[in-house]
């Protein structure tokens, strides 16, 4: 450890302490800001006693990094991982910097990296292992194009050639380009065979070898499945972890099979399933027994799932659901469908930078295919509530059942007279915020956002 | 429903980026009023696009890549678009769409990127900068405003016979510098506009359907869609 970052290492740390035991913040970016400030590169000395994992992609990274910490922990009892949204390079040099080591041998680190900061971070680890679980189109007044965004993770990655990458076999892009690491993919092959195309606002479905368009054998969602080029010999690698079945599906929870093993998960929709199978990838890879790793997912974790967290509200069951982006809307849409009884619906969109500023993705999503006639209640809100009332309006809502309010003290007042038991509220970023902290003061939930 | 109105959705598997399924989902919207049913259909790369037996076109944007493989494969197409466009056909082009229907643009990394030049414009690029935000703009016939969210790198300057879809009241545009945004050329609509530009300009879907309308039933008494009353959106 040279003195420029044990300087740091320090300074970092005893900022941390201040700002967490005498002023009571949490302090999740400020001390790793500091410490960089002092030496850029202190990330190298503070993780040179881990094993690093690094998790990325577009959607899912939060949940897949925290049921990767669970799958591993019989194994690895302790384990570094940084908290949701801390996912730049501040925000991990301070988990590292505040995490308590212990003292025998290596440890494990398991960190949920934003896209564009994955070659910062591999500049200064060698990772183990990068996890990639899928890219889709994600606010592009921001972020930019998918190959860009891929371009950018392997920068990070061939720096590595000798890290393994776990990857979402059902992506096309993540087969793109031949790479010397050793890659282990994991997907879907729970349905039987059909050649089939994909939607048409589907991104991504360009052969990358001779750019014809891809078709499929089997369809998961989005640009993911069991694709092949009619072209040329394009088609999804071999999977060494799949899903096999899936037997039930509710929005609370989900109950499937990876590699003939019967996972119940406590959270609902497709995409976690996935984020359960990256998981499960991770964990057998780094020696997990498969009976461990079921055995650890199944079991219900609030903490783990608070990203769908259900709010009472008087004598309503609201579930809160983060949107952010068009696959991510869409699927969260195939979800609430699946709910058996007739619930109620608040869609609030906000276009802060947080949210994305063009709101055109909420088309995207297949609001059409929503069951309206066991919807008895409708509500549209937030500052975009014009733009998501329209959406809303186009895909069939019938006037009679279709309410619109801008502020979210209305809005809550709203969900309070719904007529059903059963509620789902679907917020963009900063409109999750404001609600929470509106709930917060009228004490339905406590402040913390988790 | 009494009329029929046959869409062709142009690369719509490629071209899709800025969610141009709403623009189809709004202008079916509107038609069931007009008591008009819309088939979409994408023709896409290696299909051939029949100028004949569409009645309303649909051009959207997408990422370099796939502009680029649409750029040479819709060299094949465009005699056929272009006797379309010729012919009065309706057509709106979005971003990629817009820039794809005049000579060239220039791509983010320099490389020059032929268009099918049914429409005179062109389209250099910027380095290091996107026009992006929402912007609004008024179209000169109809004094009508028009709302939307642009996002694009290209700076497009406009030829001879066309004229803009608006001058720029707040925003960029189509270059930042001559208060112009989009392009008409007979039938055919271009603009950077997402929102989806439809969704929310009511008006530009209706003038869409009307004309389509007209062209496919001449002898048909279309008042009451015309008298469709089109309510804010935005």
């Amino acid at each position: 450890m040279t003195l420029r970052s044990s300087l740091a290492a320090f300074a970092g740390k005893s900022s941390y302490r201040f700002l967490h035991d005498v002023l009571h913040r949490g302090g999740t970016s400020f001390p790793g800001g500091l410490a960089l400030k002092i030496d850029p590169a202190v990330l190298t000395t503070l993780a040179k006693n881990y094993e690093v994992i690094i998790i990325t992609g577009t959607n899912g990274k939060t949940l897949t990094t925290n049921l990767t910490v669970k799958a591993l922990r019989p194994a690895f009892p302790h384990i570094l991982t940084n908290p949701s949204g801390s996912n730049m390079m501040q925000g991990i040099v301070t988990a590292f910097l505040t995490n308590r080591k212990t003292k025998n041998g290596k440890q494990l680190a398991v960190i949920e990296t934003d896209e564009a900061n994955v070659p910062l971070i591999s500049q200064y680890v060698s990772p183990k292992a990068y996890v990639f679980t899928n890219l889709f189109r994600d606010q592009l007044d921001r972020y930019g194009e998918i190959y860009t965004t891929y371009n950018k993770i392997l920068k990070g990655v061939r720096m590595h050639p000798d890290a393994l990458i776990i990857a979402n076999g059902d992506a096309p892009i993540f087969n793109s380009v031949d790479l010397p690491n050793k890659i282990v993919y994991y997907g879907f092959a729970d349905q039987p065979d059909e050649i089939q195309d994909a939607p048409a606002n589907t991104d991504g479905l360009l052969c990358p070898q001779c750019h014809h368009i891809l078709r499929y054998k089997e369809l998961v969602y989005g640009n993911l499945g069991k694709y092949f080029c009619p072209h040329c010999d394009f088609h999804r690698p071999v999977l060494t972890y799949q899903v096999t079945a899936i037997t039930n599906q509710t929005p609370q929870s989900s109950t499937f099979m990876i590699n003939d093993h019967e996972i119940n998960l406590h959270i609902g929709g497709t995409y976690n399933i996935y984020n359960a199978l990256a998981a499960y990838a991770v964990a057998r890879e780094m020696g997990v027994s498969p009976e461990e790793i079921i055995h650890q997912l199944s079991a219900d974790d609030k903490k783990v799932f608070g990203r769908q967290e259900v709010i009472h509200l008087d004598d309503k069951d609201v579930t809160l659901i983060l949107v952010k982006n068009p696959v991510g809307l869409d699927q969260v849409l195939q979800m609430i469908k699946t709910d058996n009884e007739p619930f109620s619906l608040a869609v609030l969109l906000n276009a802060n930078y947080a949210d994305g500023i063009d709101t055109s993705w909420i088309w995207d999503g297949r609001f059409e295919d929503l069951p309206f006639e066991r919807i008895p209640s409708v509500l549209t809100g937030g500052e975009r509530y014009r733009d998501i009332t329209f959406r809303l309006r186009v895909a069939g809502v019938p006037e009679e059942h279709f309410a619109h309010k801008e502020n979210l003290k209305d809005v809550v007042a709203a969900i309070k007279q719904m007529p059903t038991k059963h509620v789902y509220v679907l917020a963009t970023y900063t409109a999750v915020l404001q609600l929470r902290a509106l709930l917060a003061s009228e004490g339905y939930i406590n402040g913390e956002m988790k | 429903m009494k009329y029929e109105l046959h869409l062709t959705h142009l690369y719509g598997n490629l071209l899709n980026t800025y969610s141009d399924i709403g623009n189809i989902l709004t202008l079916q919207y509107y038609a069931k009023q007009m008591d008009t049913h819309i088939t979409p259909e994408v023709v896409s790369l290696d299909q051939q696009f029949d100028p004949n037996s569409t009645d309303l076109v649909l051009f959207g944007g997408g990422q370099d890549l796939e502009q680029k493989v649409v750029s040479d494969d819709i060299q094949a197409k465009k005699d056929a678009i272009i006797r379309y466009i010729e012919a009065d056909g309706p057509m709106l082009a979005v971003c990629g769409g817009y820039q794809l229907l005049g000579e060239y643009y220039v791509g983010a990394d320099g490389t020059k990127i032929k268009g099918i030049h049914a429409l005179d414009h062109r389209t250099e690029t910027q380095e290091n900068n996107r026009f992006i935000g929402d912007i609004k703009i008024k179209n000169a016939e109809t004094g009508q405003i028009y709302h939307g969210f642009e996002n694009h790198n290209g700076m497009t300057f406009l030829g001879k016979g066309e004229r803009p879809l608006g001058q720029v009241i707040e925003g960029h545009g189509n270059n930042g510098q001559d208060g112009t945004e989009g392009a008409i050329h007979k039938n055919t609509f271009c603009t950077y506009f997402h929102g989806p530009v439809l969704a929310r300009n009511g008006e530009l879907a209706k003038r869409l359907l009307i004309t389509a309308l007209k062209r496919k039933y001449p002898d048909a008494d279309l008042s009451a869609a015309e008298a469709l009353e089109i309510k804010p959106t935005y």
